[in-house]
């Protein structure tokens, strides 16, 4: 399958975009700059030492093995989340019986603070990796459940319909009309999750580990090195942005190509 | 002419007379105040093998309804309907049947060849049989260019085709249709007639359409059969026995025009 040709409109859109991101990175650094000039450093460092603290983690290879350890225990909490809410999600959707029966669950799940989980999870499972895997899960699975549940109540009656004209059984028309349509609604369900579930690793992580970037933060601000804190908190950023920008968004470009123009 | 049908007809042991005989045919809906109201009453119909028949009526004469029953889709409360001289036991569409909607009903997330493909799904065809069927039904409805094309992408008139395609890519015996081209500026519509009656002459197919367009009816149709609405009864069946192709225009044409419109 071809990719069409929208690549090149989106590139005449994001060089400039680009420039103007740049631009709001230095200002950014520049009023940091200017704060910091009559602050002491451990309340808040300049620029020159969290680049200090930065080239520091990055040559004793904290930097690349925390930062892998944390986004290696986010991911497993993340996929068990959406092998479990995406099937749950569908079932809930497309079974009235069922969906009204478990309601109430979702609620209650996402309003129940990613804290309680990591303290429960340390009394389950102690400092150990998965501690912050079951924070990670517990936090993203709701979120995914509630948005693909949602993406149901949208899905086409007709699409049905037609499906069941063409005698296919009720799994093809889950996996064949259900699927596809909730995927808009399961994507951002899943960017939102995997943005809640980064946060909480860090929660659990301070809370319940010896190893990642949460433990890293915590030891840092333990020992008053306010520039490798600050140093951590950028390392974060950069790959936020280097996720959406690498992965997700090119992802949904492709994914969600045929909704180009489909809005008029 | 055999020699054109013998690729593309699909095999049939026994031809009955009727492609489908509709037997003291009654239908109520439930309404909120309890008493159902009568949808279509005794309704009797033969339509012969190979024949193109035109079911019309004003709305709400029960007409869709009515052709929901044939297809299966629906459970008459009272009489029967025979598919090729076989009663259908309700459970559910027949597959010498496809149904062509109001709506074209392309998956907005598949391109044209996907949504031709989508018809074969329900059974256990290869991809490549799948394939090949769907690119050859393309083909028939003058798209083979289209096939990469999303819905999106393609004029309402494209679209109607590949629904079109997606209605013979089964190879049915008997096509309905519910207006199928209702939604189409009427150069378009006039268009897709020619290329129904093109593919019905070379399939052999019998059709059953729905239709509140008198000229349509017409054009089309060998034998029209009009309703009287609330509840839905036949008024009268009139053969139309014009050599084809037929002019809307024509004053032999007219003359039906004129008859059938009075009788609605």
């Amino acid at each position: 399958m071809s990719a069409q040709s929208t690549p090149g409109q989106s590139q005449t859109r994001t060089i400039p975009l680009l420039w103007q991101r740049l631009g709001l990175v230095a200002l950014l650094i520049g009023i940091w700059w200017l704060a910091t000039l009559r602050v002491p450093h451990y309340i808040l460092p300049g620029p020159a030492r969290v680049a200090t603290a930065f080239g520091l983690i990055w040559e004793n290879g904290s930097l690349w093995q925390d930062l892998s350890i944390t986004l290696g225990r986010v991911s497993i909490g993340f996929i068990f989340a959406t092998a479990i809410g995406l099937p749950l999600g569908i079932i809930l959707g497309a079974n009235q019986a069922l969906g009204e029966f478990f309601e109430p669950v979702i609620p209650v799940l996402n309003t129940v603070s990613s804290a309680i989980w990591a303290t429960f999870a340390i009394i389950w499972f102690g400092i150990s990796n998965a501690t912050t895997v079951f924070v990670v899960f517990m936090t993203a699975m709701p979120l995914i459940i509630t948005n693909v549940w949602q993406g149901t109540r949208g899905v086409n009656a007709d699409f049905i319909e037609l499906a069941r004209v063409l005698r296919m059984p009720h799994w093809k028309i889950m996996l064949k009309v259900y699927l596809p349509s909730i995927m808009p609604y399961f994507f951002s369900g899943a960017r939102l999750a995997f943005g809640f579930g980064w946060r909480v690793s860090l929660v659990a992580e301070t809370l319940g580990s010896s190893s990642g970037v949460g433990y890293r933060l915590r030891q840092a601000a333990d020992l008053i090195q306010t520039d490798q804190v600050f140093a951590w908190t950028i390392t974060l950023v950069l790959m936020m942005a280097v996720l959406e920008m690498g992965i997700l968004r090119p992802l949904e470009n492709y994914l969600f190509r045929w909704q180009k123009e489909a809005e008029h | 002419m055999n020699t054109i049908e013998s690729t593309l007809s699909h095999p049939t042991s026994t031809t009955p007379a009727s492609a489908i005989s509709v037997c003291d045919l009654s239908h109520w809906f439930a309404t909120a105040e309890g008493t159902p109201l009568q949808v279509l009453d005794q309704i009797n119909l033969e339509i012969p093998v190979h024949s193109i028949a035109a079911i019309l009526g004003s709305s709400g004469c029960g007409k869709s309804t009515l052709l929901n029953i044939i297809s299966g889709l629906m459970t008459p409360n009272q009489g029967r309907i025979a598919i090729n001289g076989i009663y259908n036991d309700h459970s559910g569409p027949s597959p010498h049947v496809s149904y062509m909607f109001q709506e074209d009903r392309l998956l907005p997330w598949r391109t044209a060849q996907h949504n031709v493909e989508f018809s074969l799904e329900a059974g256990s065809l290869s991809r490549q049989s799948r394939q090949e069927q769907a690119c050859e039904a393309l083909a028939l409805v003058g798209l083979a260019g289209f096939a990469d094309a999303f819905p999106y992408q393609l004029s309402g008139g494209m679209r109607s085709r590949v629904a079109l395609a997606r209605s013979l890519v089964q190879n049915p015996s008997i096509l309905l249709m519910d207006e199928p081209f209702s939604r189409l500026d009427a150069l378009t519509r006039a268009q897709m007639h020619e290329e129904l009656l093109r593919i019905q002459q070379l399939k052999q197919m019998t059709i059953v359409f729905v239709t509140h367009d008198v000229e349509e009816a017409v054009v089309l149709a060998d034998q029209v059969t009009v309703l009287a609405p609330r509840p839905g009864r036949i008024r009268s069946t009139l053969a139309i026995p014009l050599e084809r192709p037929r002019d809307a225009t024509s004053t032999t044409s007219s003359q039906y025009i004129k008859e059938l419109k009075s009788l609605i």
